[in-house]
């Protein structure tokens, strides 16, 4: 894999220019990252804190005010920076006359794709997304799941090495948020560059390899997830099969050591609702 | 990270050129979202007014039915085709950006200038298409009305006793010259390039306004306006009609519109008057001309537009 980043992004500031009711608003301020090739990158920050802004500046679709960014090297401001990426923006709308086939067809073609590769190339992808049974439907008739990971598979089509993800859960079900997240993670097994953005931050979580938390376009905390959330003075243990008399001992244990150790709370651990959701969905499913 | 540094780490990519198969891609996927819209049953509405115009009417002299025919359908032809071009350029631009389809489209190796000549083309196509079906339509239903009319006149002089060659001769003329001629796809051809000219012209108001409904308003105003073309010139030229001020306002109106009464060769069509080849290529100078001046601004204000 090449040392070049897969995006770099330097001292980017976004002003938007005011009218005449409404002041210029500045979107993102003096912001700096880099994501590496081959790793899943999520930005996470509450609504209105620059996430889309900053993506829509790397695509090339909205100008920089200060800094600059680039794809792979290649300045985004230069069209030739968007062989090597795909992008799925939130809530994603096709020519709702076009079939899924079509569709990615259309956005293969747009890409230089022509004849029996394009058509191998979108099957591939409609598979992959698991859209085959609705490749010959409209995507008037999709339901948000499948707008979502046909969007994805637009993304796709012309093979990028960095995929770009505004929102992708957003408004899917558990089950199809699920999915999307486990193609993200076989992106990054593809060595796929992901740079996400989600408001879920249980799901960033699982999929990223590094975080990045914004608040009023500024970047507030960066690093790998495991050193932004582990609590450095706390340990966790789970066991299993534990009796009362094992756990009376380990407290007998804790509460004989000096130096301030306690144990601060013990107890079944809790599955998530989202967890629980899935397995209860999945058990109607087979009965 | 310099911009220097960052093309010295630059990996290679092929520079994206202005591409025909691109254009044609989007182009087509235009024509393919309008027909499914059904934007075509303009079709059939003007075959029935074509049948309608060419047999409702029992008239009076051949000359006069001749005419009838070829006025209202042409008229008709001249309303739907700008009507057809400004509403669907007035919608995809707009659109596009409401749905963020062109996000994914932008986002790909795709330069704005090849999108904007994908829509425009597509546009083009369909009106080009639908005209092409409608001229044929025109001239099936003119050549069979133009023979039966014939035979109709002929037959009454015949009963009147007023059939001398002479007078059969004069009426076989004016019927062949009121007729199916080669004038009439001249007049189709003319009504194609107006409409392109208006199609432009709404696509780069697209760009500029916010609104679909604005979009549309403006375009019919430049269209009406662009109608009066040479009274605005006039009133310019005579500065004793007016104060600095409305002329400056005349010469900016005159500077944005196009001439469209230079499209207007309908009605001599109709009149049965020659249109030579000479006006036809002037005319379509005139709208290439014009079509590559508003696409080219068009072009630089979506080039700078933040989406």
């Amino acid at each position: 894999m090449s040392d070049t980043p897969a995006v770099s992004v330097n001292h980017l500031t976004k002003v938007f220019k005011g009218t005449l009711v409404k002041g210029a608003f500045r979107a993102v301020h003096d912001l700096s990252l880099t994501v590496k090739a081959g790793e899943v990158y999520g930005i996470i920050g509450p609504n209105g804190s620059g996430k889309s802004t900053t993506m829509k500046v790397i695509l090339g679709l909205l100008k920089p005010t200060e800094g600059d960014t680039s794809i792979f090297g290649v300045p985004s401001s230069e069209v030739a920076s968007r062989h090597s990426v795909g992008f799925l923006p939130e809530n994603p709308y096709f020519y709702k006359h076009l079939t899924g086939r079509e569709t990615l067809h259309f956005y293969g073609s747009l890409c230089g794709m022509r004849g029996a590769k394009l058509k191998e190339r979108a099957s591939e992808m409609l598979e992959l997304t698991g859209l085959e049974d609705a490749a010959s439907r409209r995507v008037g008739g999709y339901s948000k799941g499948m707008l979502q990971r046909l969007g994805l598979a637009q993304a796709l089509i012309h093979e990028p090495r960095l995929l770009v993800l505004d929102e992708p859960t957003a408004g899917v079900d558990p089950a199809g948020s699920r999915k999307i997240r486990d193609l993200i993670i076989e992106f990054r097994s593809r060595g796929i560059t992901v740079l996400v953005t989600s408001h879920l931050l249980e799901q960033m979580q699982e999929v990223c390899d590094r975080v990045g938390i914004m608040a009023h376009g500024r970047m507030v905390r960066e690093g790998r997830l495991e050193d932004l959330i582990a609590v450095e003075n706390q340990t966790e243990m789970v066991l299993e099969n534990a009796s009362p008399e094992l756990l009376a001992k380990i407290d007998a244990l804790v509460k004989a050591e000096s130096g301030g150790t306690k144990i601060l709370r013990s107890g079944h651990p809790r599955t998530t609702l989202e967890r629980l959701f899935l397995e209860a969905t999945n058990e109607a499913k087979k009965s | 990270m310099s911009n220097a540094t960052n093309s010295s780490i630059a990996e290679k990519q092929p520079r994206v050129r202005f591409s025909p198969q691109r254009v044609w891609t989007l182009a087509m996927a235009t024509v393919t979202q309008l027909v499914r819209m059904k934007i075509l049953a303009f079709l059939v509405v003007f075959c029935l007014l074509a049948v309608g115009a060419g047999f409702a009417f029992s008239v009076i002299n051949p000359e006069q039915q001749l005419n009838l025919l070829k006025s209202v359908t042409l008229g008709a032809l001249q309303i739907f085709s700008i009507v057809i071009g400004v509403v669907s350029t007035a919608l995809l631009l707009p659109k596009d950006m409401e749905d963020r389809t062109l996000y994914t489209i932008l986002s790909k190796p795709v330069p704005r200038f090849d999108y904007l000549l994908g829509k425009l083309l597509g546009v083009l196509l369909l009106i080009g298409g639908g005209l092409i079906v409608m001229d044929a339509v025109l001239s099936l239903i003119l050549w069979l009305r133009e023979s039966m009319v014939f035979e109709d006149v002929v037959t009454r002089m015949r009963l009147e006793k007023m059939d001398t060659p002479e007078a059969v001769a004069q009426v076989r003329e004016i019927v062949a010259r009121q007729g199916l001629t080669w004038n009439l796809h001249w007049a189709v051809w003319a009504i194609f390039l107006k409409a392109a000219v208006v199609t432009t012209v709404s696509l780069l108001l697209s760009c500029i306004a916010s609104s679909t409904l604005f979009t549309i308003i403006m375009t019919f105003c430049i269209t009406i306006i662009g109608h009066g073309h040479a009274l605005i010139r006039e009133f310019f030229f005579q500065p004793h009609l007016s104060s600095a001020a409305s002329r400056v306002a005349a010469l900016l109106l005159a500077a944005i519109c196009p001439d469209l009464a230079q499209f207007d060769i309908v009605d001599s069509v109709v009149n049965g008057e020659i249109v030579p080849w000479a006006a036809v290529y002037d005319i379509t100078g005139i709208a290439a001309l014009y079509v590559t001046v508003y696409l080219f601004v068009t072009h630089l204000l979506f080039v700078e537009k933040e989406l």
